[in-house]
C-alpha cells in the first residue's frame, strides 16, 4: 500500500499536467487574442490543435530521423518525470524519491533535448538555433539551481520535500530568500521561454529554430513538452517562493495553488503581449546580471542571511 | 540656381562636349553630351554640384536614330531640377564608361543596362549579371526592339543554377530566401556569418522579373498602361500609376485640372497612410512586439475601406489615366474621410506615445542598420531610409507634383541613421499624411476630372517624373512614340537603391539584426508565384511549372 501511493500520486501529477498544461496554452492566446484586439481562439482550441497534430502523417526529415525521434520523446518524458516530483496542489509525491539535485538535473535535461532536436535537424538556421540556446542555458540554468541550493542551505537539507516547501525563506525571510524571489521572476519568462526570451525559436529571424524540421506527431509533442513545462515551472515557482496557502486542507490548499499558478501565467502573457524580443547578447548580458545577484544570495544565504 | 544657370555653369566648364540642351519646363533639364564626356559630366554633377543620382537608363533607339541611347538622370533636390544626361552610342559599338566607381549608385543601373539592352559598361568595378537568369544565353537582350515580347531565345536554360561568389573564409553561409517568415517575397541573400556576425553578403533578386516595360513598349497603349505600372507594387501601387500619368504628361507638357491634382494627392495619401501603418505592424512583428503588429493593423483597416469606397478596391485603385484621373470625391466620401481621419488621428496618438517612450524597442533598433549621409548620397539612398539620416529630401516638396505646392506640411527627419529613426520618422509623418489630406479637401473646388486630349500625342519626347512613394522616391522616365505607346518607360522603383545599400547596413552587425534592417528600407520585391492544383475527385495534387503555365496562358489567346 505505501509503495502503490507515491506512484498513484505521482501519475495523478502527470494526468494533471498534461490536462492543464492546453489550457494555460489557450488561457495564453485567449488573453493575448484580447490585449491585441482580436477575438482569439475558443480556449479549448490548444487541445484540438495538439490532436490535429498528432493526428497527422509522421515525416521523419531532417540530419538525423533517429536522433529526432529520441530528442522528442526524451523531452516530453523529462518534463513528465519533473511533473511526478513537484507537487501540484498535493503534497510532493514520492516524496524522498529523488533530491535537489535531480531536479536540477532534469530541469536540464529538459533544455539539452531543444539542442538535440536542432542538432537532429541540422539546417543552418537549426544550427543557429540551438546556439543561442546553449548561450542561454549556461547563463540561465544556474539561476534555478542557485535558488534550489539557497533553499536547500536554509532548510539543511537537500530532500526535494523540504526544499519545495518555500525553503527559501526558511525560518522568517533571509534576504537571501527574498533576492533569489526577484531574480527568479525577472528570468522566469526565460524558463518558459516566452518573447522577450524566445530568441533560440525566433520565427520572425530563425523560422523556429531546433523545431524547423518537426511536423505532425512529433510537433504536438515538442509542443506539449512546451507547454507542459510552462505549468511545471510555474508549479515549481509557487511551491519554492510563494508557498503560503499550498498546505490547507484538500479542496482549498489545491484551488490556491492552481489560483497562483494561473496568475503566473497571466502575468507571462501580459509580459510576452508588450515586449518585442531581445537579441541574444542584450539577453546573455541581462542573464549575466541576475547570475551575479544571485551568486550574492548563494553568499548570503552560507552565511545565515 | 536655376536650370538655366545650372547649364551656363556646366557649358563652361566643358564647353563643346556638350551637343545640346533642352529646358522643356523651369524644372527640367535635358543635356545631350558626347560619349567621351559622360563621365566627367556625371562625376561633376554628383561630386560638385552635389546633385543626387536618381537612376540610369538605357534605350534601343536603333528604329528611329540608327544609335542606342544611354541617360543618367539626377535630382537637385535643393534648386527643385531634375536632369537628365543623355548620350547616343553607335548601334555597331554598344559601349559606355561606367560611371559606378564615381557614382556608386549607379552599380545596378549599368548591370541592368547591360542585361536589358546589351550596352557594356566600360569599367564597372562588378560586371556581374543582374537581372537575367544565369541560364540567359548571352548576347540576347529583351529590352531590344528586334527582341519580341514574348520571344524565348534559343538555347535558354531554364534550371541553370545561379553563380556565387566565393564566401570569405572562416565564414558560415546562411541561405536568406527566396522563400523567409519575413521576406515574403522572392529575393535571396547569402550572408557570410561568423558565429552570430555578419560579414558581408550576395543578393540574388529579380527572380520572377515580369517585363512590364517590355509591355508597356511593345503590346500595350498610353492609357492601358497606368493600370499595369499599378500593379508593379501591391502596396504603393498608385504611386507608380500616378508617376506614370505623369512622365507623359510631363513629357507633352499637359496640364491637368485642377480638381484632379487634389485627388491625386488625396489618392497618394492615403496610400502612404496605409503604407506607413502597414509597416510599423510589421517592424514590430519582426522583432517579435505582436501586439503592437495587430494593434497598427486594426487602426489601418478603416483606411482600406475608404479606398474601397473611393475606387471599389482596397488597394490597386486605378486612379489615372493620362490628364486626369477616373474616381472622384463626392460630398459623401469627403465627410466620411474627415471623420475617419479625426479617429485615426486619435488612435495614432497614444500609439505614436507608447512607441517613443519604449525602452524595449529602442534596445532592438537603436544603432541597427546604420546608414549614414555619406551611405545616402553614395548608394542613392532615398525616402524614410535618407530621412532618417538627417538627409532633407522629400519629392512632395522638391519636385512638387499634383497639389503639393499648395498645401502645408513638414518634412520630418531624424539624425540617428539608424532603425530606430526610421521607425520614428515613418510613425510621425502619419500625422502629415492626415494634414495633408485634410488641406486637400478644404481646398478642392468643382471642376472637370480629366484634361481634354485632342490630338495624337507627339512623338519623341522626353519625361521625368518623381513621385515621392511611402519608401521614397519613385522615379519615372519615358520618351513618347508611335502606335499610342511610348518607345521606352523606365521605371525605378525606391526599393531599387535602397536595397542597394543593405550589404553596408547588415555588415559587422548581429544575424539578429539583418530581418529589422532589411524591414526598415520597407523593402518591396514584388512578385508572382506558381500555382498548385487540387483535384477534388481523384485528390490529385499537381504542382504547376512555369513552363505548362506559360503555355496554357498562350494555348487560351490562340
Amino acid at each position: 500500500m505505501n509503495l502503490l501511493q507515491p506512484i498513484l500520486l505521482g501519475l495523478l501529477n502527470i494526468v494533471t499536467v498534461l490536462l492543464v498544461a492546453p489550457f494555460c496554452e489557450g488561457l495564453l492566446r485567449k488573453i493575448t487574442a484580447r490585449i491585441q484586439s482580436r477575438q482569439g481562439p475558443p480556449v479549448r482550441q490548444a487541445y484540438f490543435d495538439l490532436l490535429k497534430l498528432l493526428g497527422k502523417e509522421d515525416i521523419e526529415s531532417g540530419e538525423s530521423p533517429i536522433m529526432q525521434r529520441v530528442a522528442v520523446y526524451l523531452s516530453l518524458a523529462t518534463v513528465l518525470t519533473i511533473a511526478c516530483l513537484v507537487p501540484m496542489g498535493f503534497s510532493a509525491p514520492m516524496n524522498g524519491a529523488g533530491d535537489a539535485i535531480l531536479l536540477i538535473y532534469l530541469l536540464t535535461l529538459a533544455g539539452v533535448c531543444t539542442l538535440l532536436a536542432g542538432l537532429a535537424a541540422g539546417s543552418t538556421y537549426s544550427l543557429v538555433g540551438i546556439s543561442r540556446e546553449m548561450m542561454a542555458m549556461i547563463a540561465l540554468e544556474p539561476l534555478f539551481a542557485i535558488a534550489v541550493v539557497v533553499g536547500a542551505v536554509h532548510a539543511g537539507s537537500f530532500r526535494l520535500d523540504t526544499v519545495l516547501n518555500g525553503a527559501v525563506y526558511g525560518e522568517g525571510f533571509p534576504l537571501s530568500g527574498i533576492v533569489m524571489f526577484a531574480v527568479l521572476l525577472l528570468s522566469f519568462q526565460a524558463f518558459v521561454q516566452r518573447v522577450p526570451f524566445d530568441i533560440s525559436e525566433a520565427e520572425t529571424e530563425l523560422m523556429e529554430g531546433p523545431l524547423m524540421e518537426y511536423s505532425g506527431p512529433k510537433l504536438a509533442l515538442f509542443k506539449y513538452a512546451q507547454q507542459a513545462k510552462l505549468v511545471i515551472y510555474s508549479g515549481l515557482f509557487v511551491t519554492l517562493f510563494v508557498p503560503w496557502g499550498n498546505g490547507l486542507a484538500f479542496p482549498l490548499g489545491w484551488l490556491v495553488f492552481w489560483a497562483k499558478v494561473f496568475a503566473l501565467v497571466l502575468l507571462v502573457t501580459l509580459v510576452a503581449a508588450t515586449h518585442a524580443r531581445y537579441r541574444i547578447d542584450q539577453a546573455i548580458r541581462y542573464f549575466a546580471g541576475l547570475l551575479a545577484v544571485a551568486l550574492v544570495a548563494l553568499i548570503l544565504a552560507s552565511y545565515g542571511y | 540656381m536655376t536650370s538655366r544657370e545650372t547649364l551656363a555653369q556646366l557649358k563652361a566648364k566643358f564647353g563643346p562636349a556638350i551637343l545640346r540642351a533642352d529646358l522643356p519646363a523651369d524644372n527640367r533639364l535635358l543635356l545631350y553630351v558626347e560619349p567621351f564626356a559622360i563621365k566627367p559630366v556625371c562625376q561633376y554633377i554628383f561630386r560638385d554640384l552635389d546633385a543626387r543620382y536618381v537612376i540610369s537608363i538605357g534605350a534601343d533607339d536603333r528604329p528611329f536614330s540608327g544609335q542606342f541611347l544611354v541617360a543618367h538622370d539626377f535630382a537637385f533636390d535643393r534648386d527643385r531640377i531634375l536632369c537628365s544626361v543623355l548620350t547616343h552610342i553607335p548601334a555597331d559599338k554598344p559601349k559606355v564608361d561606367s560611371i559606378s566607381d564615381v557614382v556608386p549608385a549607379a552599380n545596378w543601373a549599368e548591370r541592368e543596362i547591360r542585361d536589358m539592352i546589351g550596352i557594356e559598361p566600360v569599367g564597372h568595378p562588378y560586371p556581374k549579371r543582374l537581372v537575367l537568369p544565369d541560364g540567359w544565353p548571352d548576347g540576347s537582350h529583351p529590352l531590344r526592339k528586334d527582341f519580341a515580347w514574348n520571344q524565348v531565345p534559343e538555347g535558354f536554360d531554364e534550371e541553370r543554377e545561379f553563380k556565387f561568389d566565393e564566401p570569405p573564409e572562416g565564414c558560415m553561409v546562411v541561405p536568406f530566401g527566396p522563400f523567409h517568415p519575413t521576406l515574403d517575397e522572392p529575393a535571396h541573400f547569402r550572408l557570410y556569418v561568423e558565429g552570430e556576425m555578419v560579414r558581408g553578403c550576395e543578393y540574388r533578386g529579380f527572380m520572377v522579373h515580369r517585363g512590364i516595360e517590355k509591355l508597356a513598349e511593345s503590346v500595350l497603349t498610353y492609357n492601358e498602361i497606368p493600370m499595369m505600372a499599378e500593379r508593379i507594387c501591391g502596396i504603393c501601387g498608385c504611386v507608380h500609376n500616378v508617376a506614370y500619368a505623369q512622365a507623359v504628361e510631363s513629357a507633352i507638357a499637359l496640364r491637368l485640372p485642377p480638381r484632379a491634382e487634389y485627388i491625386r494627392t488625396i489618392m497618394l495619401e492615403i496610400e502612404r497612410l496605409q503604407s506607413h501603418l502597414l509597416w510599423v505592424g510589421l517592424a514590430c512583428h519582426i522583432v517579435g512586439f505582436d501586439t503592437l503588429f495587430m494593434q497598427s493593423w486594426r487602426i489601418r483597416e478603416p483606411i482600406m475601406w475608404i479606398a474601397e469606397k473611393i475606387s471599389g478596391n482596397r488597394k490597386t485603385y486605378a486612379l489615372c489615366l493620362i490628364g486626369g484621373v477616373r474616381w472622384d470625391i463626392t460630398p459623401d466620401i469627403k465627410t466620411e474621410l474627415r471623420q475617419l481621419l479625426d479617429k485615426l488621428e486619435a488612435e495614432w496618438k497614444p500609439v505614436v506615445a507608447a512607441v517613443l517612450k519604449d525602452k524595449n524597442i529602442q534596445a532592438r533598433t537603436s544603432g541597427v542598420g546604420v546608414a549614414d549621409k555619406t551611405a545616402c548620397k553614395n548608394t542613392g539612398l532615398v525616402g524614410p531610409v535618407a530621412r532618417a539620416a538627417g538627409v532633407d529630401i522629400d519629392c512632395r516638396r522638391d519636385h512638387p507634383y499634383a497639389a503639393y505646392d499648395r498645401v502645408d506640411f513638414d518634412v520630418i527627419t531624424a539624425d540617428g541613421c539608424d532603425v530606430w529613426s526610421r521607425v520614428v520618422v515613418r510613425a510621425t509623418e502619419v500625422f502629415e499624411s492626415i494634414k495633408i489630406i485634410r488641406q486637400c479637401l478644404d481646398r478642392m473646388e468643382p471642376g472637370p476630372l480629366q484634361a481634354d486630349i485632342k490630338d495624337e500625342l507627339p512623338v519623341g519626347r522626353l519625361g521625368l517624373s518623381s513621385v515621392e512613394a511611402p519608401r521614397g522616391e519613385s522615379h519615372h522616365f519615358v520618351i513618347t512614340g508611335e502606335n499610342n505607346r511610348p518607345r521606352r518607360w523606365r521605371v525605378r522603383a525606391p526599393t531599387y537603391q535602397n536595397l542597394q545599400g543593405i550589404p553596408a547596413m547588415i555588415k559587422d552587425q548581429q544575424l539578429a539584426d539583418m530581418t529589422i534592417s532589411l524591414g526598415s528600407i520597407d523593402p518591396c520585391f514584388s512578385c508572382t508565384d506558381r500555382l498548385e492544383t487540387i483535384d477534388l475527385r481523384s485528390k490529385a495534387v499537381k504542382v504547376w511549372t512555369q513552363e505548362e503555365l506559360v503555355k496554357m496562358v498562350k494555348a487560351r489567346k490562340a
